[in-house]
């Protein structure tokens, strides 16, 4: 028998909250906090709405040199490390034994964007740490330097999948027994105004028709929808074996029973049902669960049109029609790279309060007859839940979630 | 430019690179690793310095000074020769 794999801590920062506690009773509030975007280099001649950090608070002895040359990304993995290191007891694991996979790719556009710009007239004064920083895995050296991590670290792409692919990524190495305690990551992904107008341009990204209220521009499930909004997050998860948790007397918060990991073989963004059916399919066979058995879906739900109904076909298609459904975008934006690790966190926070969030700007939703929770939090037990993540590229990934 | 001026310059940048030596009194006698400049650190406090004073020195002539004195002069010299 494989050994049960649990999540003994977490740790997350969004535009709705900074750790665990103020970001579950954002969730359960309902709050958002969608604007016109102002972080210097996500504006040129367009303004995007989507949610940002407004402020990040530093665990106290970290010198503001080691912030110095941290990005935006590189910060915010430090913040949600440090809550889920603290909450897991990491410091009682041996280092050799911990790893950290961080799950985004191209991670940090917006600084380097501010790089490429500021020093266009004049590279011959280009800051060298600009050679550290540029590479994603620089979040990797940062992390192992500030937590002392031994085992192994290293990253993973796949695009908005990053964030699940990091935890099934997680869950290999601890089942391989490469390490004890693996901590999965769901960078932040810092967009710059390139990856906006892109995005948009492409469709994927919501249009500028509610530039005069933007906080009815994030609306996945609803008829309205036109694109995903923009939201900045970071995530981190960790993975153990039960027995791992049980020598240092750690509560999990939940049991990942299974998961399913499949390719479309498709670089477009079309969405596929085959494939998102295909993964719901395999992680409830992995988990050994009939679709009655799960009571609460945390939907990808980006909120684009093609996405959201392909979604909810492939639900449909697994039978998956009486279980409750939410859409943690409708409040944080769609965090890309972070989304699918800060939606496991949602999941786990919302199991643990018994409570499910509501859904913003869900006024007339695509398919009416689902079990939706709309704009009120309401009191369920969650036994059995299911993550969801898809991505640019043809990656669909489920995991499955029991109650500890 | 006066080398305090120079010495002023360097305490400066030194001071972007590692905002834990705010309080500290620079003196020409200082060595960079020794205030806890890494070697990443030293060629940023370098690169600024570059721009600054609107110089390129190559990375070779850098190795030279054993100390902040004897950078600001390092820095003096080329900007005479500019």
């Amino acid at each position: 028998m494989p050994p049960k794999l649990v999540v003994t801590g977490m740790g997350v920062i969004s535009a709705i909250g900074q750790g665990k506690a103020a970001f579950a009773t954002a969730l359960l509030d309902g709050r958002a906090a969608f604007n016109v975007m102002r972080r210097p280099g996500r504006q040129r001649e367009s303004a995007y709405i989507g949610a940002e950090i407004r402020e990040m608070a530093f665990p106290p002895g970290i010198a503001r040199q080691t912030l110095r040359a941290a990005s935006l990304s590189a910060q915010a993995a430090l913040v949600v490390l440090q809550e889920a290191w603290v909450e897991a007891r990491l410091s009682d694991v041996d280092p050799r034994r911990t790893g950290l996979i961080v799950g985004g790719s191209n991670i940090q556009q917006r600084e380097l964007t501010q790089v490429h710009e500021g020093y266009r007239d004049c590279p011959v004064f280009l800051r060298p740490t600009y050679a550290l920083s540029f590479m994603d895995s620089d979040l990797c050296g940062f992390c192992t330097e500030q937590f002392g991590i031994r085992g192994l670290a290293y990253t993973v792409g796949g695009a908005s999948a990053s964030g699940q692919l990091a935890i099934v990524q997680s869950a290999q190495a601890v089942l391989a027994n490469q390490v004890d305690v693996c901590i999965a990551l769901g960078a932040l992904m810092d967009l710059s105004h390139w990856e906006c107008r892109s995005l948009r341009a492409l469709g994927a990204m919501g249009s500028d028709r509610y530039a005069d209220d933007p906080t009815l521009a994030c609306r996945p499930f609803d008829c309205d929808h036109d694109g995903f909004i923009f939201g900045e997050s970071c995530g981190a998860v960790v993975i153990e074996s039960l027995e791992s948790s049980l020598r240092r007397g750690i509560e999990p918060y939940a049991v990942l029973c299974g998961w399913g990991f499949v390719m479309d073989g498709n670089r477009n963004p079309a969405p596929s049902l085959e494939g998102e059916t295909q993964a719901i399919r395999s992680a409830l066979a992995a988990s050994g669960w009939s679709p009655a058995q799960i009571d609460y879906v945390n939907p990808h739900g980006t909120g684009s049109t093609v996405g959201d109904e392909t979604e909810l076909k492939a639900l449909r298609a697994c039978g998956l029609t009486d279980a409750y459904l939410n859409a943690t975008k409708s409040l944080i934006g769609h965090g890309l790279s972070a989304a699918g690790a800060v939606e496991v966190i949602a999941t786990l926070l919302q199991m643990r309060a018994g409570q499910l969030h509501p859904t913003r700007n869900l006024e007339n939703p695509i398919d009416p007859a689902l079990n939706w929770v709309r704009n009120k939090s309401i009191d369920h037990p969650i036994e059995n839940a299911l993550t969801l993540s898809m991505g640019f590229g043809g990656i669909n990934t489920a995991l499955c979630w029991r109650r500890a | 430019m006066t080398k305090t001026e120079m010495l002023d310059l360097i305490a400066r940048h030194t001071r972007e690179i590692l905002p834990g030596l705010d309080a500290h009194q620079f003196v020409a006698s200082d060595r960079l690793a020794d205030l806890g400049a890494n070697s990443v650190d030293r060629v940023e406090v370098a690169m600024l310095m570059q721009e600054s004073l609107g110089l390129s020195v190559s990375r070779v002539e850098l190795f030279g000074p054993k100390n902040i004195g004897e950078l600001a002069e390092l820095f003096l010299e080329k900007l005479d020769a500019a």
